[in-house]
């Protein structure tokens, strides 16, 4: 950030910015801490050259986390918006800075470290509960459209499109897509998904939750979607005994969530988020090979799919089983 | 035909260098980077000793390339309890194991 940037920030949000230093993390948003002159510390948000289609506008982000600060979920709080790129070069919007480490593979071998941390999981099972309270239809959250009439189904739809338009042939996900299409549980009522709720994307102090973060992926659908994200075995930073997301046990997890959780539609959520983020990777491989953006960690994002392949094919096994 | 050392070896003396010697001198917020260039290393290096050609024959058992056995498998030609979904099944467990001893051969078990 520029000396020029840093003085229209002040005149836009009217205070006195005394120190701007970009984060570590976010390979889509760039996250900048900003120390003001009375000393408070606030976080600006905002876009990364490398923006996946996918994520949602910092204007839509910004409604969701005062959504969610509304309804007394963990989220930093949202201070203000601006969507006009003239005064840093891109939309952003600042939010109050909290304390904590989101880091997965840290808090992974903490928890590792006492066998597992079912305090930490019962929290973020309420978290994930409060956020789940909240339902369409929302004039606020417009922008998200129309809820899916099958969660289930439209999830397998939406990926068999993104692989098409990868473009690179994959049997063994087309094979966890049919398992998925031949197990699909019958839809239930709507809410708002948070879709990138695991372990890296939640600040923890102590065994204290202190903000759910990257709500960019937001959108209406089935809880069990978000509860099968954070307990996918990938998403478990090599603590795969501890089943919600590598930090404590699934049964404290979901006891923390509390009613309208059904573990039986589980392995179905889980093997569709080993999908979800294999094909997110297929997608980021894509941008390197096209051209589109030349990026090592783009490429190495894509060899990270055969092992989510393997996990696909056992929890489909698995799932056929009905031993999942 | 090909000068000696191979590429595996060119790679893994590369790779060793770049670890051992340049990474301890380069500063911090470069560390990143430079270990993931050590990944692709590796993983290239892996990939210069493998052979689908086998795997990628028996696909054509199924379809006539990758493209086709993927379709098929969207279709769902492939139903649990047939001989046809076992000798898929069997011959996606070879192909991914293949695929992963390149890639992470840490997470092969």
């Amino acid at each position: 950030m520029n000396e020029a940037q840093r003085a229209a920030l002040n005149a836009w949000l009217g205070v006195e910015i005394v120190g701007a230093s970009l984060l570590s993390g976010g390979a889509i948003q760039q996250n900048w801490a900003l120390r003001l002159a009375d000393g408070q510390d606030w976080v600006l948000r905002t876009d990364n050259a490398a923006t996946l289609a996918v994520s949602l506008p910092r204007a839509a982000e910004y409604a969701l986390l005062r959504a969610a600060h509304a309804q007394g979920v963990t989220v930093p709080e949202p201070l203000a918006c601006c969507e006009d790129p003239s005064i840093i070069g891109a939309p952003f919007f600042v939010m109050r800075r909290v304390g904590g480490t989101a880091t997965g593979f840290r808090l992974a071998k903490a928890a590792a470290a006492q066998g597992g941390d079912d305090a930490l999981v019962r929290a973020l099972g309420a978290e994930l509960a409060r956020i789940h309270r909240i339902t369409p239809p929302r004039a606020d959250l417009a922008f998200m459209g129309e809820p899916p009439a099958d969660a289930g189904l439209a999830f397998i739809a939406a990926q068999r499109a993104r692989l098409d338009e990868a473009g690179t042939p994959r049997p063994a996900v087309e094979w966890g897509l049919a398992a998925l299409a031949r197990h699909a549980p019958p839809p239930v009522p709507p809410v708002l998904n948070h879709n990138d709720f695991r372990t890296g994307n939640l600040m923890v102090e102590g065994q204290a939750v202190t903000a759910v973060l990257d709500w960019e992926f937001a959108a209406w659908g089935d809880p069990h979607a978000d509860l099968g994200w954070f307990c996918a075995p990938c998403w478990r930073f090599g603590n795969l005994g501890l089943e919600a997301g590598g930090l404590g046990s699934r049964a404290a997890f979901l006891e923390g969530y509390g009613a309208g959780a059904d573990a039986s539609r589980l392995p179905f959520w889980e093997l569709a988020a080993t999908i979800r983020w294999a094909v997110i990777a297929a997608d980021q491989g894509a941008r390197h090979l096209s051209g589109v953006e030349r990026n090592l960690e783009l490429a190495l994002t894509a060899q990270i799919i055969p092992e989510l392949e393997m996990n696909i094919l056992a929890q489909v096994e698995a799932l056929d089983a009905g031993t999942a | 035909m090909l000068e000696q050392p191979d590429a595996r070896d060119l790679l893994a003396t590369a790779r060793a260098a770049l670890l051992a010697k340049l990474l301890p001198a380069l500063p911090a917020h470069l560390h990143y980077e430079a270990r993931m260039i050590a990944n692709a290393m590796a993983i290239a290096g892996r990939a210069s000793t493998v052979d689908p050609a086998p795997l990628e024959a028996r696909i054509m058992n199924f379809a006539e390339d990758t493209a086709q056995f993927a379709a098929r498998i969207r279709a769902g030609a492939y139903q649990p309890g047939t001989p046809a979904y076992t000798g898929a099944a069997t011959l996606l467990r070879e192909v991914v194991r293949m695929r992963c001893a390149v890639t992470n051969p840490r997470a092969l078990g």
